[in-house]
């Protein structure tokens, strides 16, 4: 007695069907899972692996600055499942020490030059709108925004990715140099920009600008604004002394201030210029891109 | 077989006498092999742990302190600064796992470890979730069932010393998990995050309001509130303050009691082990096989002892037991002499007395083969009891 060919068939492709899944599911268990806690690393992780890899980054909503996010106990157990985090370093995981992490998951990618950290004296507590106030007082987390320094937490990441899979060592390397040259060619593009005025007074609506003022000579005097308030006339009278002493033209924004902060500034004869610092996945283009527009936007008021 | 029988009523009827020289023979033949089965036991299981655990590093003294301390969370160990975790991941060599074993909580070991060290045991929680935010608790298999505890109670830590009270504060630890049955002494265990450990040392701490007075309103009741507001412990904490605690100083300087090393390879040991050779440093680099090997060398010494020892009184137990039975057929005589008038031979005699000695032999065997099999499957529950915590 013969099966009729039509009922074998359907029930050969069942079978293949299920074969497929189930290694489709094998393959998806013994991926690589690696969490970023910034968006320059999420970005730097997924241009060195590219699809081989599961890269996330648990910062929900694109206008929550990561160093101030702090996970729950949900998306601390989903941080457990990671083979790697990969950790911005400079004190800019504050949850870090009220959270459980493998530690030998994960990697602090500023730690080659945890010497060259800039710590700031003095605590100012202040706030932005509805999500609680915070102060500065400490270490400057903002590494990657002197791109020399984002190549060494690139090269990290590459490191500790070869680490885990030494099998794709040859590629991320290989990956690792374009990532590196493009880095490091915004690097240059700075610094040959800056390199026309010399230590020029500016100011930066939030002392988050240390290392590019560092790295690019940019002499910076921060206030602690908000893109999208007012400040209160104190805080004017205040910029007015420190102008008086520091006769900066422009002054640094994450993103456009409101107008007429914007022509009061003008009014003072500083101009806004924004150099977002990209914490988070921005809602259009990537890092690279973002930082493009950033030296950009340097490189025209600098002309 | 009819000897049998007889020596079988014979025995029956000498009940006491019968039982007493049973319960001899037994103890004469189990004792040893007990003792040998308890000790097999504990080699088998500390030679095992320790195996698991290849290279230790913690403070300079007792080696042997310092492994127990790390592998069965007993002896107290002089405590070692965070930075030599720092110190071990620095070489490349072998992958850190600190121990913080210095608090207990209602009898059973409260240890600070990092999440490491429960992928490296093989550690997952049979119910509930691991550890994931400060003040969380999971609990060993037996550590649960002595508890009588789960996923969702809570625990209070037991203070170091109830008089001192401007010592450390217990924490109300909030049990997340309870873990699966390791059989090692992981089961005996409440384990907490290092971090956690450091809050009940009192190196962590949170500045949330404090809870509202009982007294309620009075004339001290304002200032009372303000002095409580001051208090800097906390006994609790929850997603409300959670994110206010934190730590002073450098973490590098926070206690361990030691640190597992995980070394890549036999190479990687042998070249971490080098770098603990200065005589003036402060840590130590032991190898617990080999502190594991001495140990035992001394509880096999002790054994020897004790087989000689067994000897001796099994050697006097048995002279006594001759003496009884000697004893015992000169009391037989009349009863010997019937049998010898009944017609029975010399032969017949000696063969009831043989089926005697067998039927008390085989009685005191299967007693000491029992108490063995008892002893099997609780070996392992009664090294850890007695010998080993």
């Amino acid at each position: 007695m013969s099966l009729p060919f039509p009922l074998l068939a359907r029930y050969g492709f069942a079978l293949c069907l299920w074969f497929l899944c189930a290694a489709l599911a094998r393959a998806d268990t013994g991926r690589l899972k690696i969490v970023a806690t910034n968006y320059p690393l999420a970005y730097f992780a997924g241009r060195l692996v590219g699809d081989r890899a599961a890269v996330e980054f648990p910062v929900p909503a694109a206008d929550t600055d990561p160093a101030y996010w702090e996970p729950k106990a949900k998306g601390v157990a989903a941080l457990q499942k990671a083979d790697l985090i990969l950790l911005n370093g400079a004190d800019y995981e504050k949850w870090l020490p009220r959270v459980s992490l493998s530690k030998l998951k994960q990697v602090n990618t500023s730690a080659a030059f945890k010497d060259r950290y800039i710590h700031t004296e003095g605590v100012v507590v202040h706030s932005h709108g509805p999500g609680g106030t915070h102060a500065h007082a400490g270490t400057v987390y903002t590494t990657w925004l002197d791109f020399e320094q984002a190549a060494l937490q690139a090269q990290a990441v590459a490191e500790a990715i070869a680490k885990k899979r030494p099998e794709w060592k040859s590629l991320v390397m290989e990956n690792l140099a374009g990532l590196k040259a493009d880095l490091l060619a915004l690097d240059a593009d700075l610094r040959s920009a800056a390199a026309a005025q010399p230590n020029k007074p500016w100011l930066a609506f939030h002392p988050i600008y240390d290392y590019l003022g560092r790295r690019y000579g940019f002499d910076i005097a921060s206030v602690h604004w908000d893109t999208d308030e007012m400040p209160p006339p104190q805080e004017w009278e205040a910029l007015k002394h420190t102008l008086a002493g520091h006769p900066a033209k422009w002054m640094l924004w994450e993103a456009a201030p409101l107008a007429e902060v914007a022509a009061k500034l003008e009014a003072m004869g500083v101009a806004s210029v924004v150099f977002d610092p990209c914490g988070n996945r921005p809602r259009e283009g990537d890092f690279l891109t973002v930082m493009r527009a950033n030296v950009e936007n340097l490189k025209a008021v600098l002309r | 077989m009819h000897d049998v029988y007889l020596a079988w009523r014979y025995l029956r009827h000498h009940k006491v006498r019968s039982l007493i020289l049973t319960a001899c023979l037994s103890l004469l033949m189990g004792l040893p092999l007990g003792l040998h089965r308890l000790l097999d036991e504990g080699e088998k299981r500390m030679t095992a742990r320790a195996e698991s655990t290849p290279l230790l590093v913690g403070a300079q003294g007792s080696a042997v302190d310092l492994t127990l301390n790390a592998l069965y969370f007993t002896a107290a160990a002089t405590p070692i600064a965070m930075r030599e975790v720092e110190r071990i991941a620095a070489t490349g060599w072998a992958d850190p796992l600190p121990v913080y074993a210095r608090f207990k909580v209602r009898g059973q070991p409260l240890v600070g470890v990092e999440l490491d060290y429960f992928d490296y045991r093989g550690l997952v929680p049979e119910r509930g979730a691991m550890l994931a935010l400060l003040g969380d608790c999971v609990l060993g298999a037996d550590a649960a069932a002595a508890l009588k505890l789960g996923p969702g109670d809570t625990l209070l830590t037991t203070p170091d010393n109830l008089f001192d009270l401007a010592g450390i504060y217990p924490l109300k630890l909030h049990v997340v998990g309870v873990l699966g049955k390791s059989h090692g002494p992981d089961d005996q265990a409440v384990f907490v995050d290092l971090q956690t450990a450091w809050v009940i040392e009192g190196l962590g701490h949170g500045h949330a309001g404090q809870p509202p007075s009982p007294a309620g309103a009075g004339p001290f009741a304002e200032a009372e509130a303000r002095a409580q507001a001051k208090l800097v412990t906390y006994t609790e904490i929850t997603p409300d303050n959670l994110d206010s605690f934190h730590f002073h100083g450098d973490p590098a300087d926070y206690p361990v009691s030691a640190v597992i090393a995980v070394a890549h390879d036999a190479r990687s040991a042998t070249l971490l082990r080098g770098r603990y050779l200065a005589p003036d440093d402060t840590a130590q680099i032991v190898q617990p096989p080999k502190i594991t090997q001495g140990l035992l060398q001394n509880i096999f010494r002790v054994g020897a002892l004790f087989d000689a020892v067994s000897l001796l009184v099994g050697a006097a137990t048995l002279l006594a037991l001759g003496l009884v039975f000697a004893l015992s057929l000169r009391l037989r005589r009349g009863e010997l002499h019937t049998i010898f008038l009944l017609g029975c031979g010399r032969l017949t005699v000696l063969r009831l007395l043989a089926a005697e000695i067998v039927l008390l032999l085989l009685a005191s065997g299967s007693v000491c083969l029992l108490g063995l099999e008892v002893l099997h499957r609780h070996a392992g529950d009664l090294m850890r009891r007695f010998f080993i915590s």
